[in-house]
């Protein structure tokens, strides 16, 4: 037998001292966890989110309209970009990889629980610092890309921009740390025979996310801290009176920003990877072609990024090569699309609601990726940057795309991560109402975009024949509000009274399915043992073994590098199962960045209460890595037995 | 390097520790290049040769410099092929960045220069 | 192969990994991979406003203010304490602790010489009119060189409770790779500095 799983009565289940309720939560290292706290806090903020967008459309809905001041439309603009990119989709998007990434490679947890459970707290407190900026003095009003030089302190006088800052800085240290760890399990942790290869779609999209981060991360830290310093220790990096480049940011800020936008894309792309075959009963087509499309459009993604500045007039041969380096992008992706349409061809499809998400990510998306290569090509750019036509590009991209294919992914896992199924006539209901009331919402977009509707202006007069366009959009936000309310009511009343779901409810050829639904703290009593890249298929359907020929061919491009010795037989002992202990001590760290970052906002301008704080945020740290350094000793793997 | 499929291929990774005698050779060695280094910066403080070229120089004796600590102080010579993808892959990224910046700033003094 | 290998008790890796490599040490390589791209960053934005410092009229000459003198001292202590790191790891995987403590300690001192030396250059520095707003060259230069400097300073604390844990048993497979990782990112700051030597002192 390929999966050793069935027999997860013969081996006694480990002793983990789990504490009950809260202090559960708050001292837990368990990747599942951990997961469902990334997911139930990121649609917390997405939600929020979604609050700021409703305002501004109920702004914009009539012409002249006087319901928010352009102050406040500015910092909603600012809080509902940064929140969905940096509060929602990434960490949704982790918060399915840290639940599914060990099961799907057959591993107990993360490389490094406690650093996961860092990287959680990290991003918490990341959030609601930002949200903090709401209540002194005002959030960010500048922009999700926060141009220089408006950032300065003379045109942004309020904390806002720090708030932003410090956020996005605990947000990005949580995000190197998750990534590190996702490249650590991935890399490192597969069971035996589960060579790269063999590896869930999910799991190699996942993977290439994780590079790209640590990769594209530091470059924004490193502008957010020249800004930080230019607001409040003198320097004059972004200041062009002085002698600054208001352009630096911008390239420093791209560099970063375009790689982000695969950040969040890539791992719904895998997510469809898993959904599609599934439904469509048939193995991926080209798996090889996906997985390594999706290192390809990984590595492109760093050399495309002042496609988003042509305005900015970089010179012909700039524009040309960015322009055309964009162009690019579309010949992975373009693969990937026609390997999705391929893995459903003649396949019988079962019209789930993760599958129905699925069709529809790859439908919107199709119609984001158009507008976006229109939008490579410099001369049009030039007409259409900063306006509503580019507001639909990337919403077709990132709530048609990327939204769909979280959804896709939560209707898929659900059941597994909660035992219950979510109810597939509610989940219809709200595909379909969410379908069209999102093509209501920014479909018209282009339209407006295409008249001259500039991005970012809080009221337009009647005049300029947008009227139409805008209160179509605004009534289809309001509908789009509906479909997440019915979701939002979907789960709640399914955790509760959902049908128990069964270990593999859809049919999975994916690992995760071979556990109980939730699956069991250890995840797997045994060890599983991988011969292919689909072991659940083949165990249930032997005589189908084979069949799709020759998948044991891999493009071998990074062999060299990634060699993988676990490709043979491999003697399994039985191991005891040992599994991290519960500690605060990941939280108490995070307390303690979380106060230094407070304190570093007022260093500038109350020097000695700040530098106080900043003192007992590092010993709040220090007593944390102490406690931390304790338990990581008691649990290391050396002295485990 | 070889040393996969075997159950504890770390024994093949990580016996890459040299004798003690031989990281004072490689100190030595970087010693000499820092000595040539600055020497080569302060005799060039006449203008002997073109500056082009004593910045060439530089690059290429530092490049040694620190090929030599990640190769034999870092073990990265002869260690396990990932921890050279980890390590030189945002490397040259971070070559790209350095690069693709000076170039396109090098006409481009801001509007107070 | 060395004879230090002949009586290290057990691989370095404790369970079977995927690659055969230890779960930290392939984290703390990933970390440098990472750092590398927040250094270049830096060294980038040094790079970019160095000609617009030339250009303006409160421009002030970098070979003007810096020491090569006290760079050459400072070079050479960081290139010393590599060598002594490596020499600590070393008499660790062979269970040698006067001389494990000897080297680590002494890596220990000479990063602190270090920062020591750079506290002293930017005070110098400072006095000589130097300073974050005074030019695009205070500006770029005292970021660069101090985060440079913050990163050995995490490095001096990371060795000490590396020193601190493992003193006892410096042979131990976990202990001697707590050794290795922290020798890792100490020999990482170690280039770093290398390059900005060459890049921000000497050209």
């Amino acid at each position: 037998m390929a999966i050793a799983e069935r027999t997860a009565g013969t081996v006694s289940p480990p002793s983990v001292s789990v504490r009950p309720g809260w202090a559960g939560w708050l001292s837990t290292t368990d990747h599942k966890r951990i997961g469902i706290m990334y997911l139930v806090s990121a649609f917390v903020f997405f939600l929020i989110g979604g609050i700021e967008a409703l305002l501004m459309r109920i702004q914009l809905g009539v012409p002249d309209n006087t319901f928010l001041t352009p102050d406040v439309y500015n910092q909603m603009f600012t809080m509902h970009g940064t929140t969905m990119i940096f509060l929602g989709l990434m960490p949704l998007n982790v918060g399915l990889g840290n639940y599914m990434v060990p099961l799907m490679i057959g591993a107990r947890d993360m490389a490094f629980p406690r650093l996961n459970a860092l990287s959680i707290w990290l991003f918490i407190f990341g959030g609601l610092m930002l949200y903090v900026s709401f209540f002194v003095g005002g959030a960010p009003n500048v922009g999700w890309f926060a141009y220089a030089p408006l950032t300065q302190k003379q045109f942004a006088p309020t904390a806002g921009v720090d708030y932003w800052i410090i956020g996005i800085g605990l947000t990005g240290v949580a995000s190197i740390a998750g990534a590190l760890n996702f490249i650590v399990t991935i890399l490192n942790m597969r069971a035996p025979g589960m060579t790269l290869n063999r590896m869930p779609l999910f799991v190699w999209m996942q993977l290439i996310v994780a590079f790209i981060l640590i990769f594209a991360f530091p470059v924004l830290t490193v502008g957010t801290i020249q800004l930080l310093f230019d607001r409040h220790f003198g320097t004059r990096f972004f200041l062009p009176n002085l002698g600054g480049d208001a352009v630096l940011w911008q390239h420093l800020f791209w560099f970063f920003g375009h790689p982000e936008v695969y950040i969040l894309i890539l791992p719904t792309m895998g997510i469809i990877s898993e959904v599609l075959p599934t439904f469509s009963r048939k193995p991926i087509f080209g798996y090889a072609f996906v997985a390594y499309s999706g290192v390809a459009i990984g590595f492109l993604g760093f050399l495309v990024w002042a496609h988003h500045m042509f305005a900015v007039g970089l010179g012909p041969l700039a524009n040309a090569f960015f322009g055309a380096a964009s162009f690019l992008i579309a010949v992975p992706t373009g693969v990937k699309i026609f390997n999705w349409l391929a893995t459903m061809w003649q396949g019988s499809l079962h019209l789930t609601t993760s599958m129905l998400y699925a069709i529809g990510f790859i439908s919107m998306f199709v119609i984001g990726g158009i507008s976006g290569i229109t939008l490579a090509s410099p001369p049009i750019n030039v007409q259409q940057t900063d306006s509503y036509y580019v507001v639909a590009h990337m919403h077709y991209v990132l709530f048609g795309g990327a939204i769909q294919g979280i959804f896709a992914g939560i209707f898929y896992w659900f059941p597994k991560m909660t035992g219950r199924m979510l109810n597939e006539r509610l989940g219809k209901w709200q595909f379909w109402l969410m379908l069209v009331s999102f093509n209501l919402t920014f479909f018209p977009m282009h339209l407006s975009g295409n008249e001259g509707m500039p991005r970012r202006i809080y009221t337009y007069e009647s005049e300029m024949g947008w009227n139409l366009w805008n209160l179509l959009s605004t009534i289809g936000s309001l509908l789009l509000a509906v479909a997440f309310l019915l979701f939002l009511w979907n789960v709640l009343t399914s955790i509760r009274r959902g049908s128990i779901a069964p270990a593999d409810p859809w049919d999975g050829a994916t690992l995760e399915w071979s556990v109980s639904s939730p699956p069991p703290v250890y995840n797997f009593a045994v060890t599983p043992r991988v011969r292919s890249r689909r072991p659940l298929w083949d165990e249930k359907y032997p005589h189908l073994h084979e069949v799709n020929g020759s998948h044991e061919t891999p493009a071998a491009r990074l062999r060299g590098l990634l060699y993988d010795g676990a490709e043979g037989e491999m003697p399994m002992a039985m191991e005891p199962i040992h599994l991290p202990s519960p500690t605060y001590a990941p939280l108490i760290v995070s307390v303690g960045i979380m106060i230094l970052g407070f304190g570093i906002i007022y260093l500038g301008d109350f020097g000695v209460i700040a530098a106080s704080a900043m003192l007992v945020g590092l010993l709040i740290m220090a007593t944390g890595i102490l406690s931390w350094v304790r338990i990581s000793h008691v649990d290391s793997p050396y002295q485990a037995h | 390097m070889a040393g996969h499929g075997e159950e504890h291929s770390s024994h093949a990774y990580g016996e890459h520790s040299h004798s003690d005698r031989f990281y004072w050779l490689v100190a030595g060695v970087l010693a000499v290049v820092t000595a040539l280094e600055v020497g080569l910066f302060i005799v060039n403080e006449q203008h002997l040769i073109a500056k082009w070229l004593e910045v060439t120089l530089l690059l290429i004796l530092s490049t040694i410099k620190g090929a030599a600590v990640v190769m034999f102080f870092m073990h990265l010579k002869g260690d396990a092929g990932i921890f050279k993808f980890v390590f030189l892959v945002p490397l040259a990224f971070a070559t790209t960045l350095l690069l693709s910046f000076m170039l396109l700033f090098s006409e481009h003094v801001g509007i107070a220069g | 192969m060395s004879e230090s290998s002949m009586t290290r008790p057990q691989a370095a890796v404790a369970h079977h990994t995927s690659l055969g490599v230890d779960n930290r040490k392939l984290g703390v390589w990933a970390f440098i991979g990472s750092e590398t791209l927040f250094f270049a960053t830096l060294i980038t934005t040094y790079f970019v406003f160095a000609p617009v410092n030339r250009a303006r009229p409160d421009f002030q000459d970098p070979r003007q203010f810096l020491d090569i003198e006290l760079t050459t001292v400072l070079a050479s202590i960081l290139l010393a304490s590599s060598l002594t790191m490596v020499l600590a790891l070393s008499a660790s995987k062979r269970g040698d602790r006067r001389w494990f403590t000897t080297w680590l300690l002494a890596t220990v001192g000479l990063g602190l010489a270090f920062i020591g030396g750079q506290v002293y250059e930017f005070n110098h520095l400072y006095h000589e009119g130097l300073t974050l707003s005074s030019s695009l060259f205070g500006t770029t230069f005292f970021v660069l060189t101090g985060f440079h400097g913050t990163h050995v300073a995490i490095g001096v604390i990371w060795l000490l409770s590396v020193f601190f844990k493992v003193r006892a048993y410096p042979d131990s497979p976990e202990n001697a790779m707590d050794v290795e990782i922290a020798g890792l990112y100490w020999h990482f700051v170690d280039l770093v500095w290398v390059a900005i030597f060459v890049l921000v002192y000497l050209i």
